[in-house]
C-alpha cells in the first residue's frame, strides 16, 4: 500500500513538472492585494474585475501568441504578507509584472524589491509619495503608480474648503498608524493655513480602531466648523459619522479617496451629507454606469474604485506588453517597463494616462471634488494640477 | 466638567460590552484553566446572525437577537466538542487547547470573510436616538446595550449562585478532577460553560454590529476583553466586570484628556503594572477561590 502510494506521488509530482516545461507562451501577472483581513473588500471585487478582464482578452487571442496569467495572493490587509506575497510573485513565480499593493505602507518596502528584481510594480491606490521616489527625489525605477498623489489631494482639499466652502476653522481626527493619513493631514494643514485658516484640534486613532466617541467629544468642544478625516479606508468614516450623529455633533466631514466605496453610502450616508471629499475617480460618473450595472448583475457585488485602478494597472501592463513586442519581439518585464515609463496619453480604463518619467507618477490627474448628496456621490468641481 | 462626564459615560458604554467578553473568558478559565481565544469569532457569529436573520430571513427584530444568541451558543458548543473535548479527554496540555481555540477562530472568521464578503454592513437601525442629560449625550442604543449587558450579568450570577447546577459548575471550578470523581459529569458542565460563554460572547457581537456594523473583523476588540479580564483577575467573574468598566473609561480618558495616540500605551502599561504588584489582578484571590 505504502508502495502504491508513493508511486503515485511522483507521478503527481512528475506530472507536475512536467506540465510546466510546456512551451506555450505566457504573460504573468501578479496580483498582490487584500483578499482576507479588515479591508478585503479592496481587492475582492478588483481580483474579479481583472480575472474577467484576463479571460477576456485571452478569449481574443491573448497578446501575440502570449496568453496572460494572473496569479493572485492575498495580503491580508498587513504588510508582512504584502512584502512575502511580492517576494513571491517577482522571484519565485517570476511574473513579468505586479499589480498592487493598495496602500502605501506595503508599497514602500515592496519598491525596493521591484527594483532587486528588475519587475515593474504598479501600485493602485498607494498614494504617498514616498512610494515612486526615495527621499531625495530619486525615483525607483521599477515602480508606478496609477492615482494622484497625496500632497495634491490634501492641497485641493485645503483649497476648496477654505475659498469655496468659505470654512474657516477646521479639527482633524488622523489615522497615525498610516503614512497616507499622516500625509494628507500635513498638506491639508499647510495649505489650510497659508490661506489664512485654522486646524483648531489635531485628533488621532489608530488602524481598526472603532471606538471615536471620545476624540470626537473632544473636538465637539472646540469651535471647528468641519472635521477633516482623511481615513484610508471607508469604515473609519462609517463609524465616526455614525458616532458623531449620535453625540448630536452637527458638523460635516472633509474625507479623501480612501472614503470611496459604495458601502460607505449604505453604512452612514445620511449622517455625512454634504461632506465633500476628494477623488481620483467616481463611481458615479457616466462613463462607469454600464459595467458597474453588469458587474454587480453577474457578480452579486458592486465594483469600486480599487477594481478601476487595478484594470487600469492591468491596462498599463498590456500596453507595456504590447510595446515590449513591437521593441524586442517578445514581451520582457524590462520592456514593459520602459514602455510604461515613456507611456503618453494612452487609453486606460478610467481615462488616459501619460506617465511622468522622473516621478512615475500619472501626469495631470485631476482630483475630483466630490460631495455626498441624498446619499449619493455628486461631482461638484475638477482640480486640474498646473502643469 | 461636561466634556469629563462625557467620557465617563462613554468609557461605561464600553465598558459594558467589554464587560460581556471578559466575564466570557474568566468563566471558561475558572474552569476548565486556558482562554478561549474563540470568542473573537463568536462575536462574529452573533453579528453576522442577527444581521442575516433580519435582512434575510425577514424576522422581527427581538426574534433575531434571540436567534442569533442560540445561533452563537450553538456554535461555541460544537467548537468545544470538535475542538476542545478531543484534547481535554487525551489530557493534552492547557496551551496546545489555546492553540486549537486559535485555530478555530481564524477557520470561523475566514470561512465568514470568504462566504460573505469582508464589507461593512449596516444593521438595521433600532433607534437612532439620542439621549441628552445636561449636555451630556449618548446614544438610547448605547443605554440599552450597557442594561442588557448588565441583565444578563445578573441572570448568569443567579444561576451560578442560586441553582443546584451553578454549584456543580463551581465546584468544578474550585477542583476539575475532584469534582468529577465526586459524580459531576465534567462533559455537561463544559456544555453548559461554553453555551454560556457562547451566550455571552453572542451578545457582545449583536451589540457591537448594531453600535458598530457587521463585518468579518469586528472581534478584534476581544484582546481588550482578555486585558480587563486579566486585569480583574482572570477567572474572577466579579474582577471582569470590575476590569472592563476600568478599563473602558481608562481608555477614553487618554483619548480625550492626553491623545488617542497614547491609548494603548496606557492600557498595557495599567496591565503590566497590575500584574506587577498583583500578579492575580484585582480580583484575583487565590487560584482556589475562582467563582
Amino acid at each position: 500500500m505504502k508502495k502504491l502510494l508513493s508511486i503515485l506521488l511522483v507521478a503527481l509530482l512528475l506530472i507536475g513538472t512536467l506540465s510546466g516545461c510546456s512551451s506555450k507562451k505566457e504573460l504573468k501577472i501578479g496580483f498582490n492585494t487584500q483578499l482576507t483581513g479588515p479591508d478585503s473588500y479592496i481587492g475582492q471585487a478588483a481580483k474579479i474585475a481583472l480575472e474577467e478582464r484576463v479571460e477576456e482578452i485571452n478569449k481574443a487571442g491573448g497578446i501575440g501568441g502570449y496568453t496572460l496569467k494572473l496569479i493572485t495572493y492575498d495580503s491580508r490587509s498587513e504588510i508582512t504578507d504584502a512584502v512575502a506575497a511580492a517576494k513571491r510573485l517577482l522571484e519565485q513565480d517570476k511574473v513579468h509584472a505586479m499589480i498592487g499593493p493598495e496602500w502605501t505602507g506595503a508599497a514602500v518596502p515592496i519598491a525596493q524589491i521591484a527594483n532587486d528584481s528588475k519587475i515593474p510594480v504598479i501600485a493602485t491606490t498607494a498614494s504617498n509619495v514616498s512610494v515612486t521616489v526615495d527621499d531625495d527625489g530619486n525615483v525607483y525605477p521599477y515602480m508606478f503608480r496609477t492615482c494622484f498623489i497625496d500632497p495634491y489631494q490634501g492641497y485641493a482639499l485645503a483649497d476648496y474648503a477654505y475659498v469655496d466652502m468659505g470654512l474657516r476653522k477646521v479639527a482633524s481626527l488622523t489615522d497615525i498608524s498610516a503614512a497616507y493619513s499622516v500625509g494628507i493631514q500635513k498638506y491639508f494643514k499647510d495649505h489650510f493655513e497659508e490661506l489664512g485658516g485654522e486646524v483648531v484640534a489635531e485628533e488621532g486613532y489608530q488602524a481598526n480602531d472603532q471606538e471615536f466617541r471620545a476624540q470626537l467629544s473632544k473636538i465637539d468642544q472646540t469651535d471647528a466648523e468641519a472635521i477633516l478625516v482623511p481615513t484610508p479606508t471607508y469604515r473609519d468614516i462609517a463609524l465616526i459619522a455614525k458616532q458623531g450623529a449620535a453625540l448630536n455633533m452637527g458638523v460635516i466631514y472633509l474625507g479623501v479617496d480612501g472614503w470611496v466605496a459604495e458601502e460607505l453610502l449604505e453604512m452612514a450616508g445620511p449622517e455625512l451629507e454634504g461632506s465633500i471629499l476628494t477623488s481620483g475617480v467616481s463611481s458615479d460618473q457616466p462613463q462607469f454606469a454600464e459595467f458597474n450595472k453588469v458587474f454587480e448583475e453577474k457578480h452579486g457585488i458592486k465594483p469600486n474604485v480599487y477594481a478601476y485602478y487595478a484594470l487600469d494597472a492591468l491596462e498599463m501592463i498590456v500596453y507595456g506588453a504590447n510595446e515590449s513586442l513591437k521593441a524586442h519581439n517578445e514581451i520582457t518585464a524590462q520592456g514593459i517597463r520602459d514602455a510604461i515609463e515613456n507611456m503618453k496619453d494612452v487609453q486606460l480604463f478610467t481615462s488616459k494616462m501619460t506617465m511622468e518619467p522622473d516621478t512615475h507618477n500619472p501626469h495631470n490627474k485631476p482630483a475630483l471634488i466630490i460631495e455626498i448628496k441624498d446619499s449619493n456621490w455628486h461631482q461638484l468641481k475638477m482640480f486640474e494640477p498646473e502643469s | 466638567m461636561t466634556l469629563f462626564l462625557q467620557q465617563l459615560v462613554s468609557g461605561i458604554s464600553i465598558g459594558s460590552v467589554y464587560a460581556l467578553l471578559a466575564v466570557g473568558y474568566a468563566l471558561v478559565y475558572s474552569v476548565f484553566s486556558f482562554t478561549n481565544w474563540a470568542f473573537d469569532a463568536f462575536m462574529v457569529v452573533g453579528a453576522f446572525g442577527a444581521f442575516y436573520a433580519i435582512t434575510d430571513f425577514k424576522l422581527p427584530i427581538p426574534l433575531a437577537l434571540l436567534f442569533a444568541i442560540l445561533f452563537t451558543m450553538l456554535v461555541s458548543v460544537f467548537v468545544e466538542r470538535m475542538a476542545y473535548r478531543p484534547l481535554r479527554i487525551r489530557e493534552a496540555p492547557r496551551l496546545f487547547m489555546m492553540i486549537s481555540a486559535m485555530g478555530a477562530n481564524m477557520s470561523i472568521i475566514n470561512i465568514i470573510n470568504l462566504q460573505f464578503g469582508g464589507h461593512f454592513r449596516n444593521f438595521p437601525q433600532i433607534t437612532g436616538e439620542t439621549l441628552s442629560v445636561g449636555g451630556i449625550k449618548i446614544g438610547m442604543m448605547d443605554v440599552f446595550a450597557a442594561v442588557f449587558s448588565f441583565i444578563t450579568l445578573i441572570l448568569l450570577w443567579i444561576f451560578l449562585y442560586r441553582t443546584k447546577m451553578g454549584l456543580g459548575i463551581r465546584a468544578s471550578a474550585l477542583d476539575l478532577l475532584t469534582s468529577g470523581i465526586m459524580g459531576i459529569n465534567n462533559d455537561m458542565v463544559a456544555i453548559i460553560i461554553f453555551g454560556i460563554s457562547g451566550i455571552l460572547s453572542g451578545v457582545a457581537g449583536v451589540f457591537y454590529g448594531i453600535k458598530y456594523a457587521v463585518f468579518p473583523y469586528l472581534g478584534l476588540v476581544t484582546i481588550k476583553a482578555m486585558i480587563a479580564s486579566i486585569i480583574g483577575g482572570l477567572g474572577s467573574l466579579p474582577g471582569a466586570v470590575v476590569g472592563s468598566l476600568l478599563l473602558g473609561i481608562l481608555e477614553t480618558l487618554v483619548s480625550g484628556y492626553i491623545s488617542s495616540e497614547w491609548r494603548d500605551l496606557f492600557t498595557f502599561s495599567l496591565l503590566i503594572i497590575v500584574l506587577l504588584f498583583m500578579p492575580n489582578g484585582l480580583f484575583g484571590k487565590s487560584t482556589k477561590e475562582k467563582l
